[in-house]
């Protein structure tokens, strides 16, 4: 891995684990999919996968508390793109850690 | 004897629950008129009975799920219906001049009108939706509702601040319990009585069910036909490998699934409340209606919510332990089929179901809607 930054991939995985449908790691999720209009998850699917990306990328990741956030047309339209860059927003620390070329200091 | 004003939507899961009622005013020697649409209210209510017509607009089979399909049942639906309404609802309560106004929880034009007559008025809580707040962990989509609702009322020249057509301040009655909906901070008039049911007459070839094996119900309700046939081929393959011990009844058109396996019937009406009793369980997408009329009679549910309240609803069955969530998109045939079988052997599931149906029991149904009615009359007198 060259960056740290977390791709559509692992949002498929993060998705497999948070609706038990593996279905949706062969599905070819790209950043343009949308949850809702795509692949109809709901707002419990959301929170499930807000606990996923929790575990696996720390406590500053906070989907439900994003979601949350967003007006009507942004839920309607979120995307794969927008949940992946708003983790990897949430994870400068790591970024820095993790890319100390990119960070010099 | 007192006088009630109904004000409904011409959807089954409102509707019936209002007649469940206006029955029960009736017997306790009320009288009941009705304002709605006469092509739809008429063969429902019958040739006697008192019917103030809105006219009739078409609903339009809504596609979509989530938030895209809240946004275009306001945009669509709710909104422009209460528009339409307003000038006959209004007409309706002058020429009537009932002592109180029955309203649906989104017939609208019925709050509106209700609260420009100085009229009082009770709200009937048939969906899920508006009773334990589910939108406040949307807060921005919760306030996109809220202004829809504001700018309909400015409309309808109701100008109070606080009023809500959602929830008369009067009497609200909710057709579920505290066994669904968990404990919650209720204010004092509104009252939770249960399961308000009335039969569905249907033709319907007894003799075809087998004694023999168990039994499920699988049925998407009247308003989501357009999505109804990929739901019901995945359900028929799920259902279709438990033939020597299960049979399977589909409600819908017949020709939504034209080649059945052999368990399976697929029916376009059932007498609902004759049938649940022979029923051990019902595959549901999670209507307030079908999913309290199942739970009444002590049977747990598999549930795939597709929209609106019925997330809602599915999520209080499964906190309850009365059924199993599954995705109404996704959900495999066998997935499908695990989540029926664990429904059908795990006996927690019915006893579950049946604590629910003690708990409407006790709350007393469309029986204690109209007690609640008539006693809120008699003291405001």
């Amino acid at each position: 891995m060259t960056t740290a930054d977390i791709t559509a991939d692992d949002m498929a995985g993060a998705l497999a684990e948070a609706t038990g449908d593996t279905s949706l790691l062969g599905a070819g999720l790209s950043a343009a999919t949308r949850l809702e209009g795509d692949l109809g998850l709901d707002s419990l699917d959301l929170a499930a996968l807000g606990a996923v990306l929790r575990d696996r990328y720390g406590t500053a990741v906070e989907l439900v508390a994003y979601v949350a956030g967003l007006d009507i047309d942004e839920i309607i339209e979120l995307t794969v793109g927008d949940v992946t860059g708003y983790v990897n927003r949430c994870r400068p620390a790591r970024r820095r850690a993790e890319r100390p070329a990119e960070q010099p200091q | 004897m007192s006088r009630f004003l109904i004000v409904t939507l011409p959807l089954t899961g409102h509707a019936h629950r209002a007649v469940a009622v206006a029955n029960e005013l009736s017997a306790r020697g009320h009288e009941v008129a009705w304002c709605g649409s006469k092509a739809y209210f008429r063969p429902l209510l019958g040739p006697d009975a008192i019917l103030f017509p809105t006219g009739t607009r078409l609903f339009r089979d809504q596609a979509g799920h989530g938030i895209a399909a809240l946004k275009s049942l306001w945009q669509e639906y709710l909104i422009p219906m209460a528009r339409f309404m307003l000038p006959s609802v209004d007409r309706a309560m002058l020429a009537y001049r009932p002592d109180m106004v029955v309203v649906d929880q989104h017939a609208l034009a019925g709050a509106l009108v209700a609260h420009r007559h100085g009229l009082p008025w009770a709200t009937l809580a048939t969906e899920a939706m508006e009773l334990t707040h589910p939108l406040a962990a949307l807060p921005r989509v919760d306030a996109w509702v809220r202004a829809q609702l504001a700018s309909l009322c400015q409309e309808a020249g109701v100008t109070e601040a606080g009023f809500d057509p959602l929830c008369s301040p009067y009497l609200l009655i909710a057709f579920t319990t505290s066994a669904l909906t968990g404990e919650q901070p209720f204010p004092g008039h509104f009252v939770l009585v249960g399961a308000a049911m009335l039969e569905r007459p249907a033709a319907f070839a007894w003799e075809l069910v087998d004694p023999a094996r168990r039994k499920v119900l699988i049925t998407v309700g009247t308003m989501a036909t357009g999505l109804a046939a990929d739901f019901y081929q995945r359900a028929a393959a799920a259902v279709a490998p438990l033939a020597a011990t299960l049979q399977a009844i589909i409600v819908g058109p017949p020709d939504l699934l034209p080649d059945p396996p052999g368990n399976v019937l697929v029916v376009p009406s059932v007498p609902m409340l004759a049938l649940l009793p022979r029923l051990d369980t019902v595959i549901s997408h999670g209507g307030m209606n079908t999913v309290c009329e199942t739970l009444a009679h002590g049977v747990p549910l598999v549930l795939a919510p597709i929209r609106h309240d019925q997330p809602v609803v599915a999520a209080q069955v499964v906190r309850a332990g009365a059924g199993i969530r599954v995705p109404f998109s996704r959900v495999r045939p066998d997935q499908l089929r695990q989540a029926l079988v664990t429904v059908l052997d795990d006996p927690a599931y019915r006893r579950a179901a049946m604590k629910v149906r003690d708990s409407f029991a006790a709350a007393g149904g469309a029986a204690a809607a109209a007690a609640h009615l008539e006693s809120f009359v008699q003291a405001a007198r």
